[in-house]
């Protein structure tokens, strides 16, 4: 059996050598830029949050950051509380209590919403994502 | 019957040669593209800065992502970037430390032309373009410096703007004019972020496509050494410098210039992971305080020469002139060194001054550092 390595078959293994090496770099090279440039954890926030309950009065919303995102808590009854997510389900806009009729409303595209997240008109496709609320003394523990 | 052979990237390279010409391109500027036979390692040197500029460019950019360009926030921000950010303290470390490695590679792509009498042969325009490149690189340093907003950024900043006082009559309110203020504050931090991240490299990138335009438009000098050296013919006309039966630049040159870049980036690796405090005194790791000057706060080491020169001379001015003289001389070096011979053999002269300056460069930078 010859050995002989023609020099075609030379420049061949030396290419896909080559072009092993220049992909192991590469992708040594992108994994840290990847890393870098990915939306951090700690920027999405922790997964439970305590909110006091004297700040979450009856009729009125209670909004703050869950995950990253605005969420609102509100007391429809004395001592029951529902925490829901602030982001429309429509195009991702911020709702605004509506204290006199006692509704969300999306200001982006008129959606509507009741006090615990149903859809009440509008575009929106589906209601507000619920939240677990767990009472813990003077705290609402959140998630 | 023979099965159809699919060669994806052959029909992919012929449907962009058919639209762009991309083979002749290729025949012309890289495979017929010849360099003088007895070039050596020194030449590499530029792709070598290329490579560095761009390694700049790109962590800057990732940089920017999480740096704040304010004085109540740039040193925490940076802060973030090193020790939340994941690799962000890598990407610091390659903008800081890359700095430093690309003035040692700019130094030596400079000594080299000097030393091979490169900058001769109607080259002034090659020179006069890399000489301000030089210079704004130092700019480009310096802006840099201030942005992490430590102690030793504040002070080094202070005290490089100080500087300009010494020039008569303007110099009080030249020094405010760079500071955008009476002392270093948001507004210094202001201007010397927009010049360091978009001013001063748009003109270098420009300066950088100029340099090369000259280099390819005059073509390679070749090395002064060995029996394959001639002297430049002084022509009455422009003729480009050829070099028949040299070496192709690609592949022969082009994996040089590969190996060089290589040494380079592993040099900067090697700095980064067993000598990361290299560049970096404690001050650097301080918040800046106005109030509070660290003691023997220094610059840079490449400014030191410059800061010594100062500290020399009992006048600033004086030291300021003296600078000025020799950065002048320097710029016009090709145009007062007229004499065609390059054989360093053959010139020891200026040899001698080339040796004498270079340990002068380095025994007044040693100085300022210990003084």
């Amino acid at each position: 059996m010859s050995t002989h390595v023609t020099p075609p078959q030379r420049r061949k293994f030396l290419f896909t050598m080559l072009g092993g090496i220049g992909a192991l770099i590469g992708a040594a090279s992108a994994w840290p830029v990847f890393r870098f440039l990915a939306p951090s954890d700690a920027d999405s926030g922790s997964d439970q949050v305590l909110v006091p309950r004297g700040d979450v009065v009856a009729g009125k919303a209670h909004f703050f950051q869950y995950r990253g995102k605005p969420a609102v808590i509100m007391q429809p009854s004395p001592g029951s509380f529902i925490a829901l997510s602030a982001v429309c389900t429509h195009l991702g806009c911020v709702i605004a209590w509506q204290e006199q009729a006692g509704e969300f409303l999306c200001p982006c595209h008129g959606g509507r919403f009741s006090a615990d997240g149903q859809v009440l008109g509008g575009p929106p496709p589906k209601p507000l994502e619920s939240l677990v609320v767990q009472i813990d003394g003077d705290q609402l523990k959140i998630g | 019957m023979q099965p159809i052979k699919i060669q994806p990237i052959k029909m992919l390279v012929d449907f962009i040669d058919l639209r762009l010409g991309v083979k002749d391109l290729y025949t012309k500027e890289l495979n017929g593209y010849l360099l003088p036979k007895n070039v050596n390692a020194w030449y590499t040197l530029g792709a070598v800065l290329v490579v560095l500029f761009k390694l700049q460019i790109i962590t800057g950019i990732l940089l920017l992502m999480f740096y704040v360009p304010d004085a109540e926030k740039a040193f925490a921000s940076v802060q973030y970037i090193v020790n939340e950010v994941p690799f962000g303290w890598l990407f610091r470390m390659l903008h800081a430390i890359g700095a430093n490695v690309i003035v040692i590679a700019l130094l030596l792509h400079m000594l080299s032309v000097l030393f091979m009498g490169s900058y001769k042969g109607r080259r002034e325009f090659t020179w006069l373009s890399g000489f301000i490149i030089f210079n704004l690189t130092m700019g480009l340093c310096l802006t840099g410096y201030l942005l992490p907003w430590s102690q030793l950024s504040f002070w080094a900043t202070t005290v490089a703007t100080d500087a300009a006082g010494a020039i008569p009559v303007v110099g009080d309110y030249l020094v405010e004019f760079l500071r955008g203020g009476p002392t270093v504050g948001n507004q210094t931090l202001g201007r010397f972020f927009a010049l360091h991240v978009v001013g001063m490299p748009l003109v270098l990138l420009g300066l950088i496509g100029v340099h090369l335009f000259c280099v390819k438009r005059r073509g390679i000098s070749s090395p002064p050494f060995g029996p394959d050296y001639s002297g430049n013919e002084d022509l009455p006309f422009f003729e480009h410098e050829k070099h028949p039966g040299g070496i192709p630049f690609f592949p022969n040159y082009f994996v040089k210039d590969a190996a060089v870049i290589c040494f380079f980036m592993a040099f900067l690796l090697a700095i980064i992971f067993y000598a990361p405090g290299l560049f970096f005194p404690e001050s650097a790791f301080q918040p800046a305080d106005p109030f509070l000057t660290p003691p023997h706060i220094k610059p840079e080491w490449y400014f030191l020469w410059a800061y010594q020169t100062l500290k020399i001379f009992p006048s600033e001015i004086v030291g300021l002139g003296v600078q000025g003289v020799f950065m002048t001389f320097l710029a016009l070096l090709p145009f007062i060194d007229r004499g065609p011979e390059r054989r360093p053999g053959k010139r020891p002269l200026f040899v001698t001054c080339y040796v004498l300056g270079i340990l002068l460069f380095v025994a007044i930078s040693v100085w300022g550092h210990y003084s």
